[in-house]
């Protein structure tokens, strides 16, 4: 439905596409189809391919809910501030960031389907329709998601800025959007232009870390640094950084159209610029950056297949992890499980988007920890060196430990796990472990050493002790987490958005289990000796669990359909 | 046989890096041939018919097609040529009506036509009860089946099929085999990519070898065997340089030891 009527606007251009060299009875094809495509795309649910319709539908309204309340709860970001502009650049702010996030994260996926090459590629269509036919499908797709997300503010503004506001401010979402598209693409299709294909997946998935390490801290701790009171008497266009922000121009539109009285010339420019930029920035993509386009985009999609090149060069570093490899998992299937992991860990990048930026949290926790008592950064400082506080902080890296574990078993490549089904595997249980010991040793060991050190330097080095039993007893943690919530082998089942109903409950105990660790831990550290007594029963329990762990049988696997 | 080319390759090159994969390529191709196109892997094959499909705009020398100049004109020649890629690549979620109907608008056809042949197309192919089923429970050998049919639909001048019966049932192999007959009856070109020898010798009216980029052999099945071997498998091991002598299986069975 609401397809439909985006296809019904994009029409109305078609004279203006038509003039640019575009063939707009297959831009149209194009898009339907591609539309359709996105609407059966099962979300979350890939497992179960048939006789889930039903499911899918409900899934579907519950990302709206999520992205309605997402929505509402910024949106009071518009009753909070009381200067001109400030609570919607604020909200502007928040909204284009939000997009360009979800963009950069889907932009590949649309962008590169590799099918499109065989597809698509082969018929007579010109590389300007085939371009702009993505950048179409990619708006649709985000402006479908703006909308859900902008329309608690659509209602919000009403109350604030009386009725005509409304249809404004849905304008004010769509050109936010379009922004957001246009400034994402551009990077892309730059970055395209400049480095080689191989190089641009690296940087766009470095680029989505960092971006979610981003966002994190930013909402940790902005809300912290901010201080209410200067920004109450705060006046924007006073600054001149400020006609460099996007988020302004758009807030600006509103304010030359209902406040005009109080709106002076910088801000009607600002307004005009806001208006005026997201249709220079589709001219400037097609006509300057369109060209060539499919050529880069097929390089990367090809470039897939011929990936061997780089990977030899870690020839000294196998050595090494060869001599690990067989020091801490010495039984063949073990030893197997140990190398496949660490290998497939190490070198797939979805796995890398999801597990690295849990590692960056820790110190975005830890700052939040320090900045939250009062006083200046300074004498928070002292306070915590004289406190216990870093055992919380080693106990926080269990969201690490827990991540790896819910990601380890999901791969996009599922289906070449059906080497474990064909292969005669006594007890998956090895793999298992030899699985854990390399997450282990890959992950959480270099974390902690870094911990260690840095304990030291802030505490001392009485930490120690206490840094040995927490590993130990987050081993142990991790160990009972793995054995009730992964299910699968290593890299063996399709990804899952959410967790089944159950497992929550589990998960939940966990981390009170985790909580009743720390705080123990806490309270007896105050005797140093007894935490180093701690060490042997905790070490102990470690290696019987170990074994326990690795005897686990094909029963308590369970086994994605391969077909 | 008409005595003009209907496809002109002139001295055709092309390298990634440092890398040459075609050297210097020349060939005419009339129209009605059906030209059995082989070679091991990493010859060039894929590489000449991604050029000929217009895949890979950029290239030495000269193609043209149908008297249109592929530098020129792609679009154009695109629409001459029917495709049928190697690695089955399609948009599961879709019923074969829906994408059918989707590579026939991309070919500028009329929706009626489109339908129609697509119905009829597909219950050939012993597609009929699924016509409106979405290709992600499909079978290998039927996404194949449309595979084949998307690049069919338009009734193009010059066929290129690469690897075109793989997971296909032996019911199937058939009808294509015959289908590719009557097609070069009608004065079809097609261009057949593959590795299996047997369909090849039996198909095709011409063989073009090629190895390391460059045509080693060039000619009918007959005339192929007069100068080297009995069975075209046996030509090919000795103009792609196997040794005739069982040295690669005997380091095979060797390595058990």
């Amino acid at each position: 439905m609401i397809d439909k009527i985006f296809l019904w606007i994009i029409a109305q251009f078609n004279p203006v596409m038509e003039r640019a060299g575009i063939n707009t009875a297959q831009l149209g094809e194009i898009l339907r189809v591609k539309l359709l495509i996105d609407d059966r795309r099962p979300r979350g649910i890939v497992a179960h391919k048939q006789n889930d319709k039903p499911k899918k539908t409900s899934n579907a309204w519950g990302t709206i809910l999520v992205t309605l309340m997402f929505g509402s709860f910024y949106g009071i970001i518009l009753f909070v501030f009381h200067r001109p502009m400030l609570a919607q650049t604020i909200y502007f702010s928040a909204f284009m960031v939000l997009m360009s996030l979800m963009l950069i994260t889907d932009f590949t996926n649309v962008l590169i389907d590799v099918r499109d090459q065989y597809i698509i590629a082969p018929r007579p269509v010109n590389d300007r329709t085939v371009a702009v036919a993505r950048i179409l499908h990619i708006s649709v797709y985000v402006l479908k998601l703006a909308l859900v997300q902008g329309l608690p503010g659509i209602i919000m503004i009403g109350f604030i800025d009386g009725v005509a506001a409304v249809p404004l401010f849905f304008i004010q979402i769509v050109l936010a959007t379009l922004l957001s598209i246009f400034i994402v693409n551009m990077v892309y299709l730059l970055l395209m232009r400049s480095v080689s294909a191989q190089k641009f997946k690296d940087i766009i998935s470095y680029f989505q870390i960092a971006f979610s390490i981003f966002m994190f801290g930013g909402y940790r701790l902005l809300p912290k640094m901010i201080d209410m009171n200067t920004l109450s008497t705060y006046d924007l266009l006073n600054h001149k950084w400020a006609y460099f922000l996007p988020p302004v121009w758009i807030a600006a539109i509103n304010e030359a159209v209902i406040h005009a009285g109080r709106s002076g010339l910088a801000g009607t420019g600002v307004a005009a610029l806001g208006f005026l930029l997201p249709f220079v920035s589709i001219w400037f993509v097609i006509k300057v950056l369109a060209p060539g386009f499919n050529r880069t985009l097929s390089a990367i999609a090809m470039s897939d297949a011929s990936v061997v090149g780089p990977e030899n060069k870690k020839v000294k570093k196998r050595g090494l992890i060869d001599r690990i490899a067989n020091f801490v998992a010495s039984d063949p299937i073990e030893n197997a499980g140990f190398r496949i992991t660490w290998k497939l860990a190490s070198r797939t990048r979805e796995f890398k988007i999801k597990v690295y930026p849990q590692f960056a949290f820790i110190p975005v926790y830890f700052a939040y920890f320090m900045l939250s008592g009062n006083g200046g950064v300074g004498e928070q400082f002292t306070k915590i060196q004289h406190g216990r506080s870093y055992i919380f902080l080693l106990y926080f890296s269990s969201i690490i430990l827990s991540a790896i574990l819910q990601q380890i078993s999901q791969s996009e490549k599922y289906k070449a796990s059906w080497v474990y089904y064909a292969l005669p595997i006594d007890k998956p249980g090895k793999i298992l472990a030899g699985m854990f010991k390399a997450i282990t040793i890959l992950y959480i060991l270099p974390f902690f050493i870094l911990l260690t050190v840095t304990c030291v330097v802030i505490w001392g080095p009485q930490v120690i002790n206490d840094v040995v039993l927490a590993f130990f007893l987050l081993q142990l943690y991790g160990i009972v987490m793995a054995l009730f919530l992964v299910k699968g082998l290593p890299f063996s089942r399709p990804v899952l958005v959410k967790q089944a109903g159950g497992k929550v409950i589990i998960t939940l105990l966990l981390m009170v289990v985790t909580f009743l660790f720390g705080w123990g831990h806490y309270i007896l550290a105050q005797w140093e000796t007894v935490i180093w007594i701690c060490i042997i029963p905790a070490v102990l329990l470690y290696w019987v669990m170990m074994r326990y762990y690795a005897k686990q049988t094909w029963e308590s696997i369970e086994l994605s359909e391969i077909d | 046989m008409s005595t003009d080319p209907i496809i002109q390759i002139r001295s055709l090159s092309k390298s990634y890096g440092a890398k040459t994969v075609l050297k210097h390529l020349t060939l005419d191709i009339y129209p009605g041939q059906v030209i059995g196109y082989i070679g091991p892997n990493g010859a060039g094959k894929s590489t000449t018919v991604k050029i000929l499909t217009g895949l890979i705009p950029d290239f030495e020398g000269q193609v043209v097609i149908n008297g249109l100049n592929m530098a020129d004109n792609p679009q154009e020649i695109k629409k001459l040529i029917g495709y049928v890629p190697e690695n089955a690549e399609i948009y599961e979620v879709l019923t074969p009506m829906e994408y059918l109907d989707f590579i026939g608008k991309l070919n500028n056809m009329e929706q009626d036509v489109i339908t129609e042949r697509s119905q009829k197309l597909l219950g050939a192919f012993g597609l009929s009860t699924n016509l409106n089923d979405r290709m992600d429970t499909f079978s290998k050998g039927m996404k194949q089946k449309v595979m084949l049919i998307s690049g069919i639909i338009h009734n193009p001048q010059i066929i290129v099929l690469d690897e075109p019966l793989s997971g296909l049932d032996a019911n199937a192999v058939i009808t294509v085999k015959e289908l590719i007959v009557r097609l070069s009856q009608e004065g079809k070109t097609i261009f057949y990519c593959s590795h299996m020898m047997d369909v090849v010798e039996k198909v095709s009216d011409r063989i073009l070898l090629i190895n390391k980029g460059e045509i080693v052999a060039d000619g009918t099945f007959e005339s192929l065997k007069q100068n080297h071997s009995d069975t075209l498998e046996q030509i090919f091991a000795k103009l792609t340089g196997r040794d005739t002598s069982s040295h690669e299986t005997d380091a095979i069975m060797n390595a058990f030891d």
